[in-house]
Parts: C-alpha cells; structure tokens; sequence
C-alpha cells in the first residue's frame, strides 16, 4: 500500500470559512509580481511544468530529463493519464524507416511533406512539416527505446504515396503511452491525475512564469477542487489536445458539428487551455477545421474497435452505397474527401443511411481488430453478396456488378472508377467468405489551435514575436496540418514537437 | 496445471461474488445516504472516515482509499481474461494499465457503468452498477 494522500480534509469548509483571500493569505509569498502588480504567491514551484499528459507531454517530460532536468511535473485534469492519446489508432508515419528499408519503400522526409501539403489543401505549414518529417525517426525511437511494440509490417493510409505507417501490436496509442509512462515514472517525473489547469500567470514583462490549477479536481462531479498557483522556473508547456468534444466551441465554428454528431475523443478534449492561450494573446489558426474520421461506426461509441479495423482494410476493401449498390469513393482518398462522400449518403427522405465497407474474411482477419468486429456485433460475417444485399437492403444487381467490375481493377492494378492507388490491393480480389461494418464519420481531430514556430514557442498576435516561458505542442497548436491532416501523422507531430518543446525550455 | 489451478480458483471466487451481487440490487438505503450492502457495517457504525479523510465528508475520497482493505492484485487476477481477450481486464486494461481509480467505474453511493461502455459494447456481467 502506497501512503494515503491526506489533501482533502474539511477543505470546501475551510474554503467557505476563509473565502480566497483568506487562502491567499495562506500562501507564502515569494518573489516576482503579477501583471497586475500585486505580489505574486506560490504554492508549489517545478523547474518544468507540463500541462497534459498524451504524447506531447510525455514525450516532453522524458526529453526535458534526458537534457537534465532534475524536477519535471506532468499534470493532467481527468482521472487517467494519457488523454486522446491512449484511445487513437497507434498509428505512427515516418519517413526512411527500418520498415520501409525492409519493404524496399523509397521515401523522405520531402516525400511526406508533399503529401501532407496535398491534403492540407495548399494553407498546410510547411515548415512545421518539414521540421516534424525530419525528426519523427527520432520520436519513433524513443517509443522503442521505451518499450513500444508495433506490427510487423507498414500501413498505406488515405492520401499517403506510399506506406510508412507503423501501428502498436495493440492497434492502439495506448501502446505508446503506456510505456512512455513507465519510462516517466522511472525518469522521476512527477505525473498528477485531476489537476484542470486555468490560468497561465504572467510577470511584468509579459512572459509566463507560472500556471494556476484546481487540484483534487473531479471531471463531471460537483467537486471543482482547490486552486493552486505553481511556479515553474524553466517553462510551461501546453499539451492539452484539440476541443473534440467542446460542443459549443466546435459548432461556433462549424454549425454543422452538433451534439448529434459523434466524436472519437474522450470526453476531457474540451480545449479551455487553447482558449487560455488565445485570452493571453496566442494567435488563432484555422480553428474551423475539424477533421471527421471516416473509419468510424454508428454501432459502437468512440473510436471503439472498428476504426482501426477500417483504416487497415480500406485498400483491399470497397465501401457501397446501399442505396444504390455501388462504390461512392475512392476508399483511401484523404479524409475529408471521405467524410463528405459518406455524409452524403442518405435515404429517400434525406435522413443518414450509413455505408457499408465489404472486406474478404481471409483478408480482414489479418488485422487483430477483426476477431473483435464480429464478437461484439459491430461487424458481420457474411456467406454470399446475396446475404449482404438481404441484410442491408441493397439491390443485389448493381451490387454484383460492382463487386465483379472492382476485380478487374484489382486484376489490372488500376481503379477506373475512383483512381484509388491499387498497390496495397495487389491479388486481394473481393471472394466470399465477406466481412461487412458499417461506416459514419465521428468528430476526430482539430487542425486548429495556437500558433507556435519550429522551437514550439506560441507567438503573440500582439508583439508577433513568441511569448516567453510559454511552449505548445500537439493538437492544441494549429495550422500545421491545413484543413486535412493525413492520418498517422499526429503521433509523429505530438512527439517531435513535445520533445522540440523540451529542448526549447532546457537551452533557456 | 498450477496455472490453472489459479484461475479456477479465481473464477470460482468471481462466480461466488457475482452470484451474491447479482442476486439483488446491492445499493439500499441506509440513514441519510445510499451505500452498498456489503459493506453494511460502515453504514450502521456510520463510520464515513473508513474511506473518506473526515467523518463529516464533504469531498470525493483519495483515488487509493478503496486499496485500503482491497487488495488490487487480487482484483486483477478475479477479472483476468483468455489469452485473446488479456487487455480486457478493466483492472488490467490495454489504455490505462492498473491507473484507473475505482470510483471511474464502481459507485459507492450510487449506480455507475464500466467506463468502457462509453465507446465498447462490452458486457461485464459480473459489474453491479
């Protein structure tokens, strides 16, 4: 038994009986002043303090040690670690990679970026890009170095050229961010759980010297916790995700975002540290572009388990409208150009009609997700197209026909109808047994964000220049990917810019 | 054999458990508050500071209270799973390890869902809400 922590008692009593200032008075004061000009109190002070806890802050926790750090402090707000970070695909892009050198894949850092600049639409960051392609090799060692295991074979994903995409054995980012917790806590990193960062707290010259946290904090409870100020000497870095699940803030921008609408993210992605950061001048980028995953399905919550099964089956597989039987798509064109296609999938009187993706069995159970599909019902194994057509009410002719017309693009190595790269589908012809889910496109990420530069520094929209002792990195930033980012290749950004922000905070 | 030996003790155990569990609603109505009936006796001997910091409690007890009498150990072992399904083990899971605090899926003074509800159509049958 660990030593009980004793940090609650007679508190909310103690609070209405002294009132804050009364707390305040409580606090002992130590140097600098406010930008108010009151004299600045303490209550605890780290060397780096690290808001977040998925890759971004991980990854920044284990680089600030490595570049000697005696005191780093990771707080997270929900109860557990790892955010959206622990309930991702684990899907990790880079270029010139063990794999791809096995493979014999041919890639760069150049390569991918031009990728990524294709999706994002022509407003992607180039630099940022750049700079994560060139180190992402790095990142992906680190998950290594910590004890990540992946598959044993690369991913060709949606609007890649070719495939560089490693996944964790578990087909999930919680195979990263469990051993990245390990190695933190072996590093010495302090990682608290329900501490909700609120304010960042400034000196006279406008640069961030420390954070104000409601510690004891219980997401979705009448418990709002205590608030705290934390000194940090060297650095804040903010690590807190997109605002996925901030239904009110994504529908400003994007009325078409509404409750009904799913989301993949856990529900602590609610972005209130961005917003912080906007209050105290970052500049905001591209916050309307919210990506929707076009992997998911309506018969599970979240990212569940047939996301990740989707992802890896779309190149072998076709996607079928039901209402008409045929193909609607090219099955990995880049995301957005999926989530549309699929939304305009609808009935006769306009309501949703969810399309299905058709996979051979033989195929499908190459990926562990599969077994799961079919054992928690949210995907179905099926003898005949005839049995498909039955079950989900598609005319069985034209269903026929697409499925005869789509093997002769597998058979030619070339798809006429939807110009879909036929490389990863090479002699995996659609056969019976099938498998079949069912897809519709959840709420996933959010491109948007503050704008930081290649050191991870947040600029300030009023001095253009970076505001000091303040650092972001991960899904909070924005602007790197433009308005679509490819998948897989959030891992890579979260952990080279994490790692990036480290080393920022560690030079001084 | 050892090993299996382990697990049908195990399973035994969880079998017995869930059989008192399931048997009725374990949420009853004690003096001011609701509480499980198996642990009664707290309740009659309104002894709040077993699990919270005071015995006039305001506040959510610390996450490692419940670890004060349970032993989480065993409660990784009576939850474990076939070798296909090991990451299942809510205590035990492949996103949070052994970190999630208990109160996250199991409520003392009122009904809770697994937490894995919110995105898998798991059933835990042996889970009393």
């Amino acid at each position: 038994m660990t030593q009980r922590k004793d940090y609650q008692e007679g508190r909310r009593k103690f609070l209405i009986g002294m009132g804050t200032a009364g707390l305040a008075a409580m606090t002992v004061p130590v140097t600098a002043s406010a930008a108010s000009g009151k004299k600045q109190t303490w209550d605890l002070e780290h060397e780096v303090v690290i808001i977040g806890s998925g890759f971004a802050g991980l990854a920044a926790a284990i680089e600030a040690k490595r570049k000697g750090a005696k005191d780093v402090v990771v707080f997270e707000k929900m109860p557990m670690f790892g955010g959206n970070s622990a309930v991702n695909g684990g899907l990790f892009a880079a270029p010139n990679t063990p794999l791809q050198d096995k493979e014999g894949v041919k890639d760069s850092p150049e390569i991918m970026l031009k990728d990524q600049m294709k999706s994002g639409r022509g407003v992607a960051d180039r630099t940022l890009l750049l700079h994560i392609a060139k180190h992402a090799g790095e990142a992906l060692q680190m998950t290594l170095d910590a004890g990540a295991e992946y598959l044993p074979y690369l991913q060709q994903l949606g609007g890649h050229s070719v495939p560089r995409t490693y996944q964790t054995t578990v087909a999930c980012g919680a195979g990263i961010v469990q051993p990245l917790i390990k190695k933190c806590r072996k590093l010495g990193v302090s990682l608290i759980n329900r501490s909700k960062f609120e304010h960042l707290l400034l000196d006279d010259t406008g640069k961030v010297i420390g954070v104000t946290l409601r510690q004891n904090y219980y997401f979705g409870y009448d418990q709002p916790g205590k608030l705290v100020n934390v000194r940090a000497k060297r650095g804040v870095l903010i690590a807190t995700g997109g605002f996925a699940q901030n239904i009110g803030l994504r529908q400003a921008q994007d009325p078409t975002l509404t409750a009904e609408v799913g989301c993949t993210n856990p529900k602590g992605a609610t972005g209130e540290a961005m917003l912080e950061m906007l209050q105290k001048g970052a500049v905001p980028v591209h916050l309307a572009y919210i990506q929707s995953g076009p992997w998911a399905s309506p018969d599970e919550g979240g990212f569940g388990y047939v996301s990740n099964y989707s992802i890896y089956n779309f190149p072998h597989s076709i996607a079928v409208n039901c209402r008409t039987g045929q193909r609607f798509m090219n099955e990995i064109a880049d995301r957005k150009t999926r989530a549309d296609a699929e939304l305009a999938c609808r009935d006769d009187t306009g309501k949703p009609l969810p399309p299905i993706m058709v996979t051979s069995y033989k195929h499908a159970k190459k990926h562990p997700n599969c077994k799961k599909v079919l054992r928690y019902g949210v995907g179905w194994k099926f003898v005949s197209l005839e049995a498909i057509a039955k079950k989900f009410n598609i005319p069985l002719a034209p269903l026929k026909k697409q499925v005869e017309q789509y093997n002769g693009y597998v058979r030619a190595g070339k798809d006429d109808q939807f110009g879909k790269s036929m490389k990863k589908a090479k002699d995996k012809y659609l056969e019976a047994p099938f498998t079949v889910v069912r897809l519709w496109p959840k709420v996933h990420y959010c491109q948007g964000g503050v704008q930081i530069n290649t050191l991870a520094e947040v600029i300030s929209s009023m001095t253009w220049k970076p505001i000091k002792g303040l650092l972001a990195a991960g899904e909070v930033t924005g602007g790197c990917h433009g308005v679509s980012r490819l998948g897989s290749c959030s891992i890579p950004e979260c952990m080279v810019m994490g790692m990036t922000a480290a080393r920022t905070i560690m030079k001084g | 054999m050892k090993k299996y030996a382990r697990y049908l003790l195990a399973g035994l155990l969880v079998v017995n458990l869930a059989g008192i569990c399931l048997a009725e609603n374990t949420l009853k109505q004690y003096d001011n508050i609701k509480g499980r009936t198996y642990h009664e006796d707290l309740y009659v001997e309104k002894q709040c500071d077993a699990c919270h910091t005071s015995n006039e409690p305001t506040l959510f007890p610390p996450d490692d209270s419940c670890l004060e009498c349970h032993e989480y150990e065993d409660l990784v072992e009576a939850t474990a799973r076939e070798p296909d399904d090991v990451w299942q083990n809510p205590h035990n899971n492949l996103h949070y390890g052994k970190d999630i605090p208990c109160m996250e899926c199991h409520g003392e003074h009122s009904r809770r869902e697994p937490m894995c509800a919110d995105c898998h159509n798991f059933s835990y049958t042996k889970h009393n809400n």
